[in-house]
């Protein structure tokens, strides 16, 4: 099952590579570097908006990974085009990387009937497929936006940070294929990984979507303008995917 | 409406609580607001209310027999129903809810058969349709008093349960501030039981020469008092969204309306309310037109909060589409309810004839 592993091999690239002299030295050490107190991973995300340059690399990538049937997102880069007063040109382009925020406080777990969504001990908010019945309460009560109904299993469907890739010790699909280098997977529990570097150095500018919802989010923003925080007050999506049904 | 943020690319989300949910709450509304015009007559025996009360039994059957149906075709899974009673969990409304709709139902049959017996044994005495099933199912025909009372309060639990889960269920969804409010189980159950009376007073109207006039304006009456509850709540959650008192209705309240749609729903529906109100009020005798408009407004209030309400996304900008789809997903799903709600009251009706029921002190 979930033995701690070594960090490197569920941290981003980079951190992978800048840390391997270290890691070598600690594992010939300790075979199994205590992570933390516990010893468990809360497995988290932090999106740097700053580095995301709105190429839809991860909403593909997650397609393929996780065989999401088309019309249908786990994850999406929702992009704005915003007027702009302080520049020579009209307008820019903000682009919010979104996915499920695998929520410390998740609303979507107590509402199933049938405690088929449930949060990991890892933190990681996942949908039993055997036990779900396809209500829909859960798609309701996720304040995000994040779930949807999978026309081809009939069951409750979200990101799962790639559950089956971390607990073989790789990345979320996303993660690997950023281009832009914006999503960084790591443990929270893990002080010297990169996740939880990154978000220290930048704990004043740390944001969540919709902290008043009071869910917990554990995916975490740099650069967030506030006008994306909750919901977009703006003109409404001028391109939308394809319906499949109606 | 923010015109400087032009939102370019998002995900559209599809509603999931489908046309079905719709009829459901619906139906099951309709069923329990009916179950309790069934009292002063039944259980009370408030004069001049026997035969609005029998009538009113055969809506709450016919609209409760029905309307799990719906539940049901709403799962995306409906063959795991089973999974509600195999994992029950005590932190879910809809989970609790599974198990209020049997004992509802159940009080609810064991009411009706042993208040509907000594009409089926007359029915077989006389020769009428079916007799020899209207005779099996009379069992003898007898009146239990203690017995009928004993099933009218195990049905009033299940439904005061029912009404409260349905309600709670949608209120608590506080990612949707339209639906997370108290006045939605009130206003859920108002309009549930003026659409009982509306069912109700439609049946009065079936009966030969129109229902006894005498038990239309009693029905009226009910149903003025519905209308001027519903107001006084509607305008209420106004008061609450423009003055900014509750953060939730003034979010709920600019989420919608800068939506013609929501405008165009919200003017018919007060439009609709009133007018109820007013002939119910001075034309008592209109048994049909308040009737009917008070099953419009039951059903209309329930497709605006629910299909309207979905229609809201949660984080983007403006709203999502809705069109209604032709398949089982869609209209076929209202038309299905429908029809078996159809073929229930024919059932039903064929056993027991409206004017069987609606004779006063039958
Ligand atoms: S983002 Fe939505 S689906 Fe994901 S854990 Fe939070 S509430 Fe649940
Ligand atoms: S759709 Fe599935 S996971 Fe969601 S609440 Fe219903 S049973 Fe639970």
């Amino acid at each position: 099952m979930m033995y701690p592993k070594p960090p490197a091999l569920s941290e981003s690239r980079r951190a992978f590579l800048r840390g391997i002299p270290v890691l070598t030295a600690a594992a010939a050490i300790a075979p199994a570097p205590a992570l933390a107190a516990d010893g468990k991973h809360h497995w988290a995300m932090l999106v740097d908006t700053r580095k995301c340059i709105g190429c839809q690399a991860c909403t593909v990538s997650c397609i393929q990974e996780n065989a999401v049937p088309e019309g249908s997102f786990r994850t999406v880069v929702s992009t704005y085009s915003v007027k702009l007063t302080d520049a020579d040109q009209p307008a820019g382009t903000y682009m919010l990387p979104r996915l499920c925020n695998h929520c410390d406080a998740p609303p979507c777990v107590p509402v199933c009937p049938v405690g088929a969504t449930f949060k990991r001990e890892d933190g990681i908010v996942v949908v039993d497929g055997d036990r779900c019945v396809g209500c829909a309460y859960c798609v309701q009560a996720c304040p995000y936006d994040a779930r949807f109904i999978n026309h081809e299993t009939n069951k409750a469907d979200k990101c799962t940070f790639c559950a089956h890739r971390v607990d073989a010790g790789l990345l979320p699909a996303c993660v690997e294929t950023c281009v832009g280098g914006a999503r960084i997977f790591g443990d929270l529990n893990d002080p010297d990984g990169e996740l939880r570097r990154r978000l220290d150095a930048a704990k004043a500018e740390v944001k969540v979507l919709k902290p008043e919802q009071g869910t917990e989010p554990r995916v975490f923003y740099i650069g967030l303008d506030e006008r994306f925080q909750g919901k977009v007050e703006g003109q409404g999506t001028l391109w939308q995917p394809r319906k499949r049904h109606g | 409406m923010n015109a400087d943020i032009v939102e370019t690319v998002n995900v559209a989300r599809e509603i999931a609580w489908l046309p079905w949910a719709v009829q459901y709450f619906f139906l099951i509304g309709l069923s329990y607001g009916a179950f309790l015009v069934s009292l002063p007559g039944l259980v009370f025996r408030r004069a001049g209310w026997e035969g609005i009360s029998r009538l009113a039994l055969l809506a709450a059957l016919v609209c409760g027999l029905t309307a799990p149906v719906a539940l049901l075709a709403d799962l995306h899974q409906p063959a795991r129903f089973w999974h509600f009673y195999a994992y029950f969990t005590p932190t879910s409304w809809m989970s609790w809810g599974a198990f209020f709709i049997p004992v509802y139902l159940t009080g609810l049959i064991l009411y009706a058969w042993l208040a509907y017996r000594p009409l089926l044994a007359r029915h077989a005495d006389e020769g009428g349709r079916l007799a020899g099933l209207a005779r099996r199912i009379a069992y003898g025909g007898h009146e239990s008093r203690n017995a009928l009372v004993a099933a009218a309060l195990l049905a009033f639990v299940g439904a005061a349960l029912v009404a409260l889960y349905t309600g709670v269920e949608v209120m608590l969804v506080r990612a949707r501030p339209l639906w997370h409010t108290p006045l939605l189980p009130v206003q859920f159950f108002v309009t549930a039981l003026a659409g009982g009376l509306g069912l109700t007073l439609l049946f009065n109207r079936g009966l030969p020469g129109g229902g006894e006039p005498g038990a239309t304006r009693r029905m009226a009456t009910a149903l003025a008092a519905t209308q001027f509850v519903a107001l006084v709540v509607g305008g209420l959650w106004l008061a609450l969204g423009l003055s900014g008192v509750s953060p939730t209705h003034a979010q709920a309240l600019a989420e919608v309306a800068p939506s013609a749609n929501w405008q165009v729903s919200a003017v018919w529906a007060v439009a609709a309310t009133v007018v109820t109100l007013l002939l119910a009020w001075k034309r008592p005798a209109s048994g049909l037109l308040i009737g009917l408009l008070a099953l419009h407004s039951a059903w209309m209030m329930r497709w605006t909060i629910f299909i309207g309400g979905q229609e809201v996304p949660k984080t983007g900008a403006g709203y999502y589409s809705y069109q209604l789809p032709l398949g089982p997903e869609g209209l076929m799903g209202i038309v299905g309810t429908v029809g078996l709600w159809i073929f229930l009251f024919v059932v039903l009706t064929t056993l027991l004839p409206l004017d069987r029921l609606g004779k006063a002190g039958a």
